[in-house]
């Protein structure tokens, strides 16, 4: 009992320790369902990157322009680095590509198996990969880099009225 | 006289570390979490682990259950390589010295320098790690093997060409595969590349076709930027082969898979590849047979389901008998796969599950000691486990 208060305590202080303006949520088990919840009705873009993948970091400023050129695009950003990355870098990181204000979340748990089954079961941890969740739901994968001109002609299809 | 204690509680020791390690920065420093066995002639176990920033050699003489007190081959703290398909890796010669490979990270941009460690004393001391290679570039993905007469290889992935190109103003896709043998015990001879713009981030599967001829499988970068998989047999201990292409799965990606193959040789001298692939022809994990170096594959076979993540595949001819294992996720558990063949590959038992665990684990990986064949694999819940597979399913 005892040792759980402290845990709980120590926990507390670890997190008052780091919460810093920009600082990504912790991505763990049950996130990505809390991340969908989040974004229910809402057409949403979320690009799965890493710190530790070099093509992710060419391509995290792109989706900055992108994201300063559409108001429209709701853009989440998940470091899923297989091993949990430090979040002032993945903050450093993400402010460097003018994605600072933009919602983001990095993978904090080392089995990481089960945080990508829990985003798509057949994922086995390529980066980058982007998922565009439309208002119904229905998802369309874009694996590695991706072409951000079919990004913003799913943006467009998005602001149509549906039937 | 030596002092054994039990592997768990090392296990323990070296995460209460890593948790103050992570207390005062949560996730600021990741760790490699990996632990590679060689069995020597006289049926000790040994066994290389990474504890936060040093790399450790253990004994054991009783088949894994109890270890010796580490024996440290880092003298100083580095900042090893924690990749997702990098590991520290020992090899024995036939004199019974090891040679003890790492790597480690020279900046923020994974930028690596690979190191190697001798011991000629039955691993009380080792000698200080010193570089594989005199160029400081990049090396990593180091492997170190003892070919069929007891000379030691290395092959790593070297970025030393992509810095000669960017300084003439060039593009270079990838990195090189680069190997140097060992002079005498003293030190690894020049370095050479055996082939350009290979994929940069997978790790390496290495194999003997004879003496002298190391055959290696790696991740290639075929025209159009599509990453599969390749096999180079040297011809001789300075001429490496061409590149015999295992499958055309056609990955075309600009990214990093870090998801290296497997390589074995029968004793038949044919070629056994296992390989993970998210390409346009197929996706998940596969395996595939020639005849011999020079032969085409045999059409893919898939192991288990992409949507179990199936991953880490390994390969090992022992005697009759050839292993192949891999890792997948049953939506709770990852679990060790095992299926064993003893027509060359060309049939295999059904898939049986020997391990599993229900948090973070190391690659599967497996090792013989005369006909016996074991898994290796470190789990974060379990520790260090070395399980027999037998012969037959």
């Amino acid at each position: 009992m005892r040792l759980s208060i402290l845990i709980a305590l120590l926990v507390a202080l670890a997190s008052l320790g780091t919460a810093q303006a920009g600082e990504p949520q912790p991505f763990e088990r049950g996130s990505w369902a809390k991340l969908r919840a989040g974004h229910a009705g809402q057409p949403t873009v979320i690009h799965l990157w890493g710190l530790t993948c070099g093509p992710c970091l060419v391509e995290l400023p792109h989706w900055g322009e992108l994201s300063a050129r559409r108001p429209d695009l709701k853009l989440v950003l998940v470091a899923a680095d297989p091993l949990p990355q430090d979040p002032e870098r993945v903050a450093a990181t993400l402010a460097k590509a003018g994605l600072g204000s933009s919602e983001s979340w990095s993978f904090t748990d080392r089995f990481y198996e089960r945080l990508r089954y829990e985003i798509d079961p057949a994922w086995a941890g390529e980066l980058p990969r982007t998922v565009m969740i439309d208002r119904d739901g229905k998802a369309t994968v874009l694996a590695g880099v991706a072409d951000l001109s079919q990004v913003q002609a799913w943006l467009d299809a998005q602001a149509k009225p549906s039937h | 006289m030596r002092i054994l204690v039990p592997f768990a509680a090392l296990v323990v020791l070296a995460s209460t570390a890593s948790a103050q390690h992570q207390h005062a920065k949560p996730g600021a420093a990741p760790e490699a979490f990996t632990a590679a066995p060689a069995f020597a002639a006289d049926g000790t176990l040994w066994l290389v682990r990474p504890m936060v920033d040093r790399v450790a050699v253990l004994r054991s003489s009783d088949l894994g259950k109890t270890f010796s007190s580490p024996v440290m081959v880092t003298p100083e703290p580095m900042n090893l390589d924690w990749g997702p398909d990098a590991r520290a890796r020992i090899a024995v010669d036939p004199k019974g010295g090891l040679v003890v490979t790492f790597g480690i990270f020279q900046d923020k941009n994974f930028n690596g320098r690979a190191f190697y460690a001798r011991s000629t004393d039955g691993g009380v001391t080792f000698t200080r790690p010193r570089p594989i290679t005199a160029d400081g570039t990049s090396q990593r993905f180091e492997t170190a093997a003892v070919d069929p007469s007891g000379r030691v290889f290395a092959t790593w992935l070297d970025k030393r060409n992509v810095a000669k190109a960017r300084a003439a103003g060039k593009t270079y896709a990838g990195a090189a595969l680069a190997y140097a043998w060992e002079d005498g015990e003293a030190d690894f001879g020049p370095t050479s590349i055996a082939l350009d713009n290979t994929c940069e981030c997978c790790r390496l599967g290495v194999a003997f076709a004879g003496a002298a001829r190391p055959a290696v499988v790696f991740r290639n970068i075929f025209p159009g930027s599509v990453r599969d998989h390749g096999v180079i047999t040297f011809r001789d201990p300075a001429t490496p082969g061409p590149v015999q292409r295992v499958s055309v799965d056609d990955w075309k990606i600009e990214a990093c898979p870090h998801h290296g193959p497997s390589l074995a040789i029968a004793p038949d001298g044919s070629y056994h590849v296992a390989w993970f692939t998210d390409g346009a022809a197929r996706k998940g994990l596969f395996y595939a047979r020639a005849d011999s170096a020079d032969a085409a594959y045999s059409a893919p076979r898939p192991l288990s389901k992409p949507d179990r993540q199936p991953s880490r595949p390994y390969l090992l001819a022992n005697g009759p008998a050839l292993h192949l294992v891999w890792k997948e996720f049953d939506g709770n558990k990852v679990v060790v796969r095992w299926q064993v063949s003893h027509d060359s590959g060309r049939n295999w038992s059904d898939a049986r599950t020997v391990a599993e665990t229900e948090d973070a684990s190391d690659h599967p990986l497996l090792v013989a000691d005369r006909l016996h064949t074991y898994l290796s694999w470190l789990t974060k819940n379990e520790g260090y486990r070395l399980i027999p597979l037998g012969d037959q399913p």
